[in-house]
Parts: structure tokens; C-alpha cells; sequence
């Protein structure tokens, strides 16, 4: 495309300088809150960590009941996502590779669901989960979980299955294979790439998860960690130095996921939204 | 279509496991497919389907015909909800009002500023990949985390935002973001962006990378510099993109409730109420804890969704078949 | 209508070993149909891109009317370009896509309007003015291509394979269309493609390149009959010229050709007659050859391929190890394993260097 000139050329990663400091900043601030103590914000709110409190970790984490958040929402958000890959798998298979009458009409109705907005489920939800005793429970909430990301899994994998070559199945029925071997050995690997993306944004997405979580759990010992956090921010908002080190384990893993995912993640985030 | 055999005949079903009746297998076009094996991948997709989502959704309607309250039998009061939310409820009429701002003023910044974004990494800039990626972590935070960080930010005393304005001698333009009735929905709305202009731009970009080389070529030959191709070419061959990304914006936007709740809750004044904040509030923590009142807005809520995305797609219908 | 010179003209892309383009020397005269011939990877799209300016130039001199132009950008070139996908402007109709280019010069809408309409009309498109491209075929649309560039009335029409991507029987008379043009417009025009028949039918020079350098330039005739190496004698062709190993044989003052087992002589009067004795490439091509009865070459008959109007026979000479073809009449009555007896026509043979593979013989020579 060529910018020939080099003012123009330079003006213009000033600006895109500027713009990486709008998108950064409030996270290296966190950071950088998150080791210091309350009293040395208040006294210098945008100094250094000089010293570095790494022990507001172990502190956050002991002490303030964020152990019991974390491994809720690990809890929770590793069994919806299992679930979830494998119900959407077979299900995604099985739209993009039989035919019959309907087919289209239930992915068209699956597919649709996107763009529900949750109010017009989350109040019957309720009453449904306390019907059947699955309120406040994590196993009420990872069903929920599971229905509520199947249509995005279902449209990432149906593409993708699409893709495997009639052929392929056509030999292995040949050879005698059962469906659900050849769903197994053959569909399977081929998406794999799709499904371990499926994963990723399922996992970051469901961790995130804030408005089924808040109204179907109840008990602070079943909260998953953006209640938590909310929670400890009502409790203790003055406590800036601990909130920041509270927000810093939530981000940590989905940084960590970010760092060695990136692309994965980008690519299953945006999927289907480039015609 | 790919997939499987394809059903011809539609006479007599032959495969291997017989399950329902043949009439039954040959209306569906199953004849000759294995009714188990497709019975068997579906059944558990379709139960959470079924029991999650079309249950509840059928549920919220009955209950909007209704005076649902706790330990007691529901009482039918007809359309009695819709009339009182559409009439005689201005905090309802306040929040789809905040609401529609929100996912008409949203989806224009977030996609204007990401197509900015996208043009100068398609430019090869230096250190794009970086970009990109520092670019797009917004959207991988949760709206608490988020939340809470910019009421930081936007904090009076010591929250960046004033602070950097003092420091650039603006002092005047110091406020109360998120406390002055007539700032916090801007306030949030630019958080909003924030999160989301990132993910426009990476898609944006996709989209531009795969535009084929040889049409840009033939664009420069018709004597188009930069901001030519752009415009008559670049950027109208991306529509049907941009048209994806208003509605994906519009809808998270007419959604929006995590990032309300966790900073003002629809205050001051429900200056920030949204559509969602005041059908929880109505179903969780109100006093009465009717659910048929929240029920009935739910589905009001529901039709004027849908109908945003009908006109969405049919605004840029027209533009839509760019084979190539 | 322009000249367009091309002076050791080299492109090498960052990271590269070796340049995909090297030293071509091409000079492109007024109203010259150039085709620009070779196969996959030969650099011809290549050096067809740089003239365009959508490539840059490493090295080398472009020039058009005797202006240097490697530093002008594509857009003010005055050339128009036809791509092999056609490169259509998606979300305009015909009449924009090719209306646009015009309006981007700032011609005025009058006169706009008067050249698309009879450029349009020329090509048949009238009807189709208003269409976008995804409601034509593919035909149609190679003429939205053309007519894009036709519009234009530029100084050189740049062609890149613009027949690759349709099917036989259009392809065919596309061509003819394309020398139409050519004649009615007699503009300079240079044209690429991999495809030895076009090259043939519609260039008043082809230029052979492989490998980034080019091999020969000549008038279709001149390379088919005289090729310079052994490249062009292969790419050029039909059934391909026969390349045979063969052996110069000096005998006092007499020349002959030792082929595997046999000996043919060389009268004095043909070429060769003053070549040195050793290893050769004997090149014939199979129409040079016949079935005769006289007394000359031995040979015994492989295969027969009859093609409706004519036969290619295979033919095993004795101590050679390829076989050569031959190109026999329609009705001939041989069949596998029939011994026969062949003529070469001599003084349309060629003769290579086995090592080099150039062409031997004083009357060869690379260039017009």
C-alpha cells in the first residue's frame, strides 16, 4: 500500500502508539496495583511497586475465600466446556454430513438462539432450576452453561465438518465401519484444529460468564469467580490494593491462555464474522 | 449440499438399525440412513436445546400472562402486564431508551474506529502482529474485571481519567463520570468501546486480507491512490463484514447488563438503566418478586430485538451479493 | 499506440536466492502484437507486472516512447491491464467498472457515457450495462475486462493469461476476437500466456522465456522453424520436435548423420554440412518426416494414434533409444510392429549442442 512519506508514515504509529496506550494501560495499571498495599495507592496512586508485595497473592487467595471462587468457577467452567464440546460435536456432525428433511431448519433454529437476549430465559430458568432442585448447585449451572454456548459450538463445528471429504466416509462404510467409529476416527481428527479453538473460547468465554451465574447461585461457598469478585468489591471497596490483587488472579489465566493461544483464540473468536 | 448418501427412493427402508416406523423414516428423507446413529448424535444436543432453551422460552411467555409470585398459584391477568409496562412504566421506557442509545451509538464508534485500525495494519506497519494482539486482550476480560477497573479510572479524585485531564491543564472538564446522570452512559458507552473496538479490528483485517490482490491491482491501473482504493473499492467490498460486526455489536449492546451492574447498577438516576438491569431488578430485587411483570418486558424486549436485526440486515440487503 | 523497451530488466524479491527475472532485453515497436511465451514459474507474469508497475524494477531500465519509467507509479502509466481473473470490481455494474478508470482521470460525463456506450456496443455488452458481475458468465465477464481496458484508449494493453480461465470452444474464439481487435485498434499490445497456440495465432513476435531469462524472440515462424535451443524446439509445437541423440561423422570431405545404427549423409547444400564431427542433438519435427519407399532410414512402428485428420505414428529407430513421431496421413495402413522407411527432411532440421543445448549452425541467431 505504500505511505510513501515518512511523516505520514510516522504520524501515524504516534497514533496507533496512543491507541495501544488505551488499550493497555488499565491492565498494566492493575498490574502494577495489585502489588502494591492500599495505603501506598492512596498515598501516590500512580507510583511504582517499590517494594513488590508478592504475598497479597497468598493473602487474596487464603483469605478471602478466593481459593473457593477459583475452584468453583474451574469446577464448573472445565465440566460445561467438556460437555459441551462433545454434545456440539456430535451434533455438528451430524448436521453437516446427513441429510434429512429438517436438517436445515434445526440449524437455522439452533443458530438462532445468538441473538436471544438471556432476559427472555433466565426468568423461566429460575423458576426451572428451582423446580427441579438444581438451584443453586453447580451442576445446574453447568447445564445452563452447556445450553447457552451449544449454538456457537454447533456453527463453528458444523462448517468445519462440512469440509471432510464424502469420499472418506464413503470407504470406511465400504470397509464396514459403524457410524460412530467413523464419527470418532474420522470426523473428529479433521476438526480437531476447530474443536481445540471451540475449547478455547468456550473456556474464556464461560469463565467470564457473569448474569446466569449471579442469579442461579445463591451460597457464597458455589460462587464462580466474577461473583466472587464482586462480592469481595462490595465487602472491601475501599481495599484497592486488594481488590487489584484479586482482579489480577481472575485475569492471570486468561492471559495465560491468551499468551499461548493467541491466534487460536483470535481466529476462533471472530470466526464467521468475516463474510 | 456434501454429506452422506443422499436419500433417492423414497419407497422401502432397508439399513440396519430399524427404528420408528418406515413411514415415519421416509418422511424425514431417512430411508436409507442409519436412523440410530443420527438419532443417537442428536438426541443430546437436541434435550439441552429443548429443556434450556425452547422451555424457558415458551415458559416466559406463559408467565408474562400472568401474576407470578412466590408459593402461591399463578394468577392469569391477560395482557394486563404489556399494557402496564408499555404505559405506565417510565423506567421502562428510560431504559429501552439508554439501551437503543447504547446499540445505535456503539456499534458506529466501535466499527468506525476499527476500520481506522484496520487500514493501518493492512498498511504493513511495523510491529502489526504486536498490535494485533495487545489490540484485541479487552475483549478477553471479564465486564467485572472491567468494570471495576474503569470505575478506577473514572474515579473523581485520583482515577486516571481526571488525573491526566489535570495534568493536561483541562481541569474544567473534571466531573464525576460515572456519578453525573449526564456523563455515566457516555462514560459506559466508552468502556463498551473500548472492549470491543479491538475484536471489529481484527475481523476487519481478516476481511481485508482476503480481498483478492488482482481487483486492488486493477484499481491502482484506474488510477486510484491509497485513499482511492479505499473508498470506491476497499471498503465497499467489505460490507457484507461490516454489516456482520453492526449486528454482532447491536445485539451485545441490547444485552448489555454485566458491565451496568457491576459500576452504577442503572444509576444515578437510571441515567445507566438498561433493559436488562430493570428486568433482574424487577425479578430479583424487587419487593412484590413477581415474575409475570419482568416476564412480559422479556418479551417485549424480545420483538424489538429482533425486529433491530431484521431492518440491521435488510439496510444492507441490497449491497449483499459480492461474489468473487 | 507506443514503443516499449525493456533494457536489461532484472527483479530479484527480498529474501530471494535467485532473480525471478534476469537481463531481458526486449524492444516492443509501434502497434506490435508481443506475446510473451514460457511455462509456469518462467517469469513472463513477472516482467509483464513490472512494465505494469505493479511490480517493482531491481535493476534495469523501462522505458516507454523513450521515457524512463521505473519510478512512475502504476496509475499514471497510461497502460490498461486484462487479468486472468478479470479483476472486476464486485459491487459495480458493468457500465461503472468500466466507466471508472475514466472518472478517476477526470474525463467529462459526456464523454464518459459516449466511450463506454461504444466500446460496450463493440464487445455486445449493451444489454448487460447494468448488470454486476455475479449475474454474468464467464465469457461475459472477460469482456467487462476488455472493455475496461479498450475504454481507457491507453498507450499499451497489457494482457495476463486472459484465456485461462475459460473453456475450449471459447477460448478459440476469444482469440480470433482478440486479433480482430488487435487489427482494428493497432494498438501495442503485449501478452502473456503459457499457451504455444495462442502465442502462434496471435503474436506478430513471440518472446520464449524459462527460467527468468528470455531464450528467443522472433517472429512466430522464424522460432518455430529455427528454434535456439532446445527448450524452445520442445515447447513449441504439437506433437513436439523430435530430439534425438545423433553423432556428426567426418568422413574426407563428406558430412553424414550416424542415428543409432544407421548413417544418413548430408548433402553439401545443407546446413551442417560445415559442422564439426561429435555428439549432437538431432532435431526433426514430425511433420519434416515421411513414410517413403525409397531406400533411406529404417525403422520399425510402435504405436499408431489416429487423430480424424491425420495419424501420429511412433517409430522405433534401431540404436536409438527414444522414439521418434511422425506425422503421417489420415488413411495410412500401418499398424504396430510394421517395418517401414522414413525420410528426413534436412533442411528443416536443427542441430544442438548436447551439453548446452543451443542450437548449432551459422544461419541460428537469437532476436528479430
Amino acid at each position: 500500500m505504500g505511505f510513501g512519506r515518512p511523516l505520514g508514515r510516522g504520524l501515524l504509529i504516534v497514533a496507533l502508539a496512543l491507541y495501544t496506550a488505551f488499550a493497555a494501560s488499565p491492565f498494566v495499571w492493575v498490574f502494577v496495583l495489585s502489588l502494591r498495599t492500599t495505603t501506598e495507592i492512596y498515598a501516590d496512586p500512580y507510583g511504582l511497586p517499590l517494594p513488590p508485595h508478592f504475598g497479597k497473592f497468598a493473602d487474596a487467595w487464603l483469605g478471602s475465600s478466593y481459593d473457593v471462587y477459583f475452584m468453583n468457577s474451574v469446577a464448573v467452567v472445565f465440566s460445561a466446556v467438556a460437555i459441551v464440546t462433545v454434545v456440539g460435536a456430535m451434533a455438528a456432525h451430524c448436521l453437516a454430513r446427513y441429510q434429512f428433511r429438517g436438517n436445515r431448519a434445526l440449524y437455522f433454529l439452533i443458530f438462532s438462539t445468538l441473538i436471544f437476549p438471556p432476559q427472555v430465559t433466565i426468568i423461566a430458568l429460575f423458576q426451572i432450576l428451582i423446580e427441579y432442585q438444581l438451584f443453586d448447585t453447580r451442576i445446574g449451572l453447568i447445564l445452563v452453561y452447556v445450553s447457552l454456548q451449544l449454538p456457537i459450538t454447533v456453527y463453528i463445528l458444523e462448517s468445519f465438518f462440512r469440509r471432510v471429504p464424502s469420499d472418506l466416509f464413503d470407504a470406511a462404510r465400504i470397509d464396514g465401519y459403524s457410524e460412530v467409529v467413523i464419527f470418532w476416527r474420522i470426523s473428529l481428527p479433521v476438526a480437531w484444529p476447530a474443536i481445540s479453538t471451540t475449547i478455547i473460547v468456550n473456556t474464556i468465554l464461560l469463565w467470564n460468564e457473569f448474569l446466569f451465574a449471579i442469579v442461579l447461585i445463591s451460597s457464597d461457598s458455589k460462587r464462580t469467580l466474577p461473583i466472587g469478585i464482586l462480592k469481595f468489591m462490595g465487602d472491601q471497596s475501599n481495599d484497592v490494593g486488594m481488590v487489584a490483587t484479586g482482579l489480577m488472579i481472575a485475569i492471570v489465566p486468561v492471559v495465560a491462555i491468551y499468551v499461548f493461544f493467541s491466534e487460536k483464540l483470535i481466529q476462533g473468536m471472530t470466526a464467521g464474522a468475516v463474510k | 449440499m456434501t454429506g452422506g448418501s443422499v436419500a433417492s427412493s423414497p419407497a422401502v427402508a432397508t439399513s440396519g438399525v430399524a427404528a420408528g416406523p418406515i413411514g415415519l423414516r421416509a418422511w424425514l428423507r431417512l430411508s436409507d440412513q442409519p436412523f440410530g446413529a443420527i438419532l443417537g448424535f442428536l438426541l443430546p444436543a437436541l434435550l439441552f436445546y429443548l429443556a434450556f432453551t425452547v422451555y424457558p422460552v415458551l415458559l416466559t411467555i406463559y408467565d408474562s400472562i400472568f401474576r407470578v409470585l412466590p408459593n402461591r398459584p399463578a394468577t392469569y391477568v391477560g395482557l394486563a402486564n404489556y399494557t402496564a409496562v408499555l404505559t405506565t412504566d417510565p423506567t421502562f421506557w428510560q431504559a429501552v431508551r439508554n439501551t437503543i442509545i447504547w446499540a445505535s451509538v456503539g456499534p458506529v464508534t466501535e466499527i468506525s474506529i476499527a476500520l481506522l485500525l484496520a487500514l493501518a495494519l493492512y498498511a504493513k506497519i511495523p510491529g502489526m502482529r504486536f498490535f494485533r494482539i495487545a489490540w484485541f486482550t479487552p475483549v478477553l476480560m471479564s465486564y467485572v474485571v472491567v468494570g471495576i477497573i474503569w470505575m478506577w479510572i473514572y474515579n473523581y479524585d485520583w482515577g486516571a481519567a481526571n488525573t491526566l485531564l489535570r495534568f493536561l491543564g483541562l481541569g474544567q472538564l473534571v466531573r464525576s463520570w460515572l456519578g453525573d446522570p449526564s456523563t455515566a452512559l457516555p462514560s459506559l458507552i466508552l468502556v463498551t468501546t473500548w472492549m470491543w473496538t479491538g475484536f471489529n479490528m481484527v475481523v476487519l483485517l481478516a476481511a481485508f486480507h482476503s480481498l483478492p490482490a488482482e481487483v486492488l491491482e486493477a484499481a491502482e491501473l484506474d488510477h486510484c491512490g491509497w485513499m482511492g482504493k479505499l473508498w470506491f473499492v476497499m471498503i465497499p467490498m467489505v460490507q457484507p463484514t461490516i454489516l456482520n460486526l453492526a449486528i454482532l455489536s447491536f445485539v451485545g449492546k441490547m444485552k448489555v447488563f454485566d458491565l451496568v451492574w457491576v459500576t452504577t447498577r442503572g444509576g444515578p438516576l437510571w441515567s445507566t438503566e438498561t433493559v436488562s438491569t430493570y428486568v433482574y431488578r424487577r425479578a430479583f430485587d424487587w419487593n412484590t418478586f413477581d415474575l409475570g411483570y419482568p416476564s412480559a418486558i422479556a418479551c417485549i424486549w424480545f420483538v424489538i430485538v429482533l425486529a433491530g436485526v431484521l431492518v440491521l440486515s435488510r439496510i444492507f440487503r441490497r449491497h449483499q451479493q459480492l461474489e468473487f | 499506440m507506443a514503443v516499449v523497451e525493456l533494457i536489461g530488466v532484472t527483479k530479484t524479491y527480498p529474501g530471494g536466492t535467485q532473480p525471478a527475472v534476469q537481463g531481458v532485453d526486449l524492444r516492443i515497436e509501434h502497434g506490435e502484437f508481443m506475446v510473451l511465451l514460457g511455462p509456469s514459474g518462467c517469469g513472463k507474469s513477472t516482467t509483464l507486472r513490472m512494465i505494469a508497475g505493479l511490480e517493482s524494477i531491481t535493476a534495469g531500465t523501462l522505458c516507454i516512447d523513450d521515457l524512463v519509467i521505473n519510478r512512475v507509479p502504476a496509475r499514471d502509466r497510461d497502460i490498461a491491464m486484462v487479468f486472468q481473473s478479470y479483476a472486476l470490481y464486485p459491487h459495480m455494474s458493468v457500465r461503472d467498472n468500466m466507466a471508472f478508470g475514466l472518472r478517476r482521470r477526470g474525463f467529462s460525463r459526456p464523454d464518459i457515457e459516449r466511450r463506454v456506450a461504444s466500446v460496450a456496443d463493440g464487445l455486445g455488452l449493451g444489454p448487460y450495462l447494468d448488470r454486476r458481475p455475479f449475474a454474468l458468465s464467464g465469457g461475459q465477464r472477460q469482456r467487462v475486462a476488455l472493455g475496461r481496458a479498450i475504454v481507457r484508449e491507453p498507450k499499451v494493453f497489457l494482457f495476463d493469461e486472459p484465456l485461462s480461465n475459460l473453456d475450449a470452444a471459447l477460448r478459440t474464439s476469444t482469440r480470433g476476437e482478440l486479433a480482430r481487435l488487435h487489427q482494428n485498434l493497432g494498438a501495442t499490445m503485449i501478452y502473456v500466456t503459457h499457451d504455444q497456440v495462442e502465442a502462434m495465432t496471435l503474436g506478430d513476435r513471440i518472446c520464449i522465456m524459462s527460467s527468468g531469462k528470455v531464450v528467443q524472440i522472433g517472429r512466430p515462424m522464424d522460432v518455430y522453424s529455427r528454434p535456439a535451443d532446445i527448450f524452445v524446439a520442445g515447447f513449441l509445437g504439437s506433437p513436439p520436435m523430435n530430439l534425438l541423440p545423433a553423432t556428426i561423422e567426418v568422413d574426407g570431405g563428406s558430412h553424414a548423420i550416424r542415428l543409432g545404427d544407421q548413417r544418413v549423409p548430408i548433402p553439401a547444400t545443407m546446413p551442417a554440412s560445415d559442422m564439426r564431427p561429435g555428439p549432437v542433438i538431432f532435431g526433426i519435427r514430425p511433420e519434416d518426416m515421411a513414410v517413403v519407399t525409397a531406400d533411406s532410414l529404417e525403422a520399425q512402428v510402435a504405436t499408431v494414434a489416429p487423430l480424424g485428420a491425420e495419424t501420429i505414428l511412433s517409430l522405433a529407430l534401431p540404436g536409438v533409444p527414444q522414439e521418434a513421431l511422425l506425422r503421417a496421413a489420415r488413411d495410412v495402413a500401418l499398424r504396430p510392429g510394421d517395418h517401414v522407411r522414413v525420410a528426413c527432411d534436412l533442411a528443416t532440421a536443427s542441430f544442438f549442442d548436447p551439453d548446452t543445448g543451443r542450437a548449432l549452425s551459422s544461419r541460428l541467431s537469437v532476436g528479430a
